[in-house]
């Protein structure tokens, strides 16, 4: 087995792209059964947790509330092609987030995002919509405390620009 | 995972350990941490991968780590370690990596640079962890050519870090220390030895430390690598997230020995996602163990 082979079945084997054949080197088929490759797996599980969690810990503990952490980490891992920059790989999740079917998961993940950008020298300036009062939820989010179930609902805006004193204002419209 | 467990050779009592440096991992961005490593060591190791940041769409180092690195003056020396450089990998390895270290280098004198002896893209897709090379001849040919490139650009000293096995291993041509003796005799790099790497081989795979070691020409190791991860359904993982175990350090001592004054630095590595949970105190108390350990 030359080497680009060794290479590209390995990448298969490691995000479950690749379907052994009976005709693979038996050293193929040794690591796809191997407990070894699913450890491997796990491993990266764990490597892009510790990294999403200094990077994005507003929208990681709103997701663990949720009980979606695995479920939006697993499907970050499969669906995209994650740099081994770490600090890429905190705006690429929030980014994937930014567009969830959870509207508060969407709104929390702009929000860092927009965060995030701004605090690096990012000279826009960003509006995000939310559904529900933000104050008590960001607050929550970073104690890290449980989000009240009653969360009141409304419509409001959080503006996000280097302009801000704290960077960000939030705003009701109504 | 091996059944067999090969017991790392220990340092016994009899063994007066060489003294060596000591450094540690610093990712910028914690000065209060920075105040605590510093007095405890000689050498500061740096990530590029984990001080650059996106600024205008492209990844650049980060002005405010740079300047961290640049005060410490001659308080310790710095040297790189990266991690995306992806030397083994089949298609080429990473640019980008490459131009971060062109700019760091510009700017701040290193002793030495270094990476690891594996791949973490295939294809411009990347793994998510680094793989080992399989110790064939067309992968030996391939990293020898690859190392002459950055011994060519860089003239600096370059060294290889033996990795963690993630996966079983292939049974190429070399063995492990074959594999590194071949490597450093044709190119002239220098090299890294993990001892957690090696523990945590042993434990997955029941890799055999010691013979390992006995093959290796200890004339090329340069530094050597203590850290500590946890463990997960009998699996020691190479995440770098504890204070290091007696049986490393014990491990770093018999290497160090073995190396008779090649080794040049102990270093202690550690994540920056991990710095919150061990404390500034427990980093500092680990640096003067070994600092102790170490006799420097």
């Amino acid at each position: 087995m030359d080497l680009a082979t060794h290479q590209r079945k390995l990448l298969g084997l490691i995000r479950s792209t690749y379907q052994v054949c009976p005709n693979d080197d038996a050293y193929i088929h040794a690591v796809a059964q191997s407990q070894d490759l699913i450890e491997a797996r796990r491993n990266i599980f764990l490597w892009r947790i510790y990294v999403l969690e200094r990077t994005c810990p507003l929208t990681l503990r709103l997701l663990k509330g949720r009980g979606l952490l695995e479920e939006a980490v697993s499907a970050f891992i499969a669906e995209h092609n994650i740099s081994p920059f770490r600090e890429t790989q905190g705006p690429a999740f929030l980014d994937m987030l930014s567009s969830h079917t959870d509207q508060l998961i969407a709104s929390v993940a702009q929000f860092e995002l927009a965060l995030m950008k701004v605090r690096q020298g990012d000279s826009s300036s960003y509006t995000i919509s939310w559904d529900v009062e933000p104050h008590n939820i960001l607050y929550s989010l970073a104690k890290d405390i449980p989000i009240t179930d009653e969360v009141p609902k409304g419509v409001y805006h959080i503006l996000v620009s280097s302009e801000l004193p704290s960077l960000f204002q939030i705003v009701c419209l109504e | 995972m091996g059944m067999v467990h090969h017991a790392a050779p220990t340092n016994s009592v009899q063994e007066q350990t060489s003294k060596c440096s000591v450094g540690a991992t610093y990712e910028g961005r914690d000065p209060a941490l920075l105040d605590r490593i510093l007095p405890h060591v000689d050498y500061i190791e740096v990530t590029l991968e984990t001080i650059a940041e996106v600024r205008d769409d492209k990844l650049r180092l980060s002005d405010e780590v740079m300047s961290e690195l640049k005060d410490i003056g001659k308080a310790a020396q710095i040297i790189v370690h990266g991690v995306s450089l992806s030397i083994g990998s089949h298609d080429g390895w990473q640019p980008t990596y490459l131009n971060l270290l062109d700019d760091f280098l510009q700017q701040i004198d290193v002793a030495w640079h270094s990476e690891h002896l594996g791949y973490t893209k295939v294809d411009a897709q990347h793994l998510g962890i680094m793989l080992a090379m399989p110790k064939t001849e067309q992968a030996l040919d391939m990293v020898c050519e690859r190392v002459g490139r950055i011994q060519d650009r860089y003239k600096l000293p370059f060294l290889l870090e033996n990795i963690v096995h993630v996966v079983p291993d292939f049974p190429g041509k070399y063995s492990d220390a074959g594999f590194l003796n071949a490597l450093t005799d044709r190119t002239g790099c220098g090299l890294i030895v993990d001892a957690y790497n090696l523990e945590c081989d042993a434990h997955n795979h029941g890799f055999d430390i010691s013979e390992f070691l006995a093959e290796l020409n200890p004339r090329n190791v340069r530094e050597v690598h203590v850290a500590c991860g946890v463990e997960h359904n009998g699996f020691l993982l190479d995440v770098h997230s504890q204070l290091t175990r007696n049986s490393t350090v014990e491990l770093a001592q018999h290497i160090v020995n073995q190396a008779a004054g090649n080794a040049q630095v102990v270093v202690y590595e550690f994540m920056p996602e991990a710095v919150p949970g061990l404390g500034h105190d427990a980093i500092a108390g680990e640096l003067a163990r070994l600092r102790a350990a170490f006799g420097h």
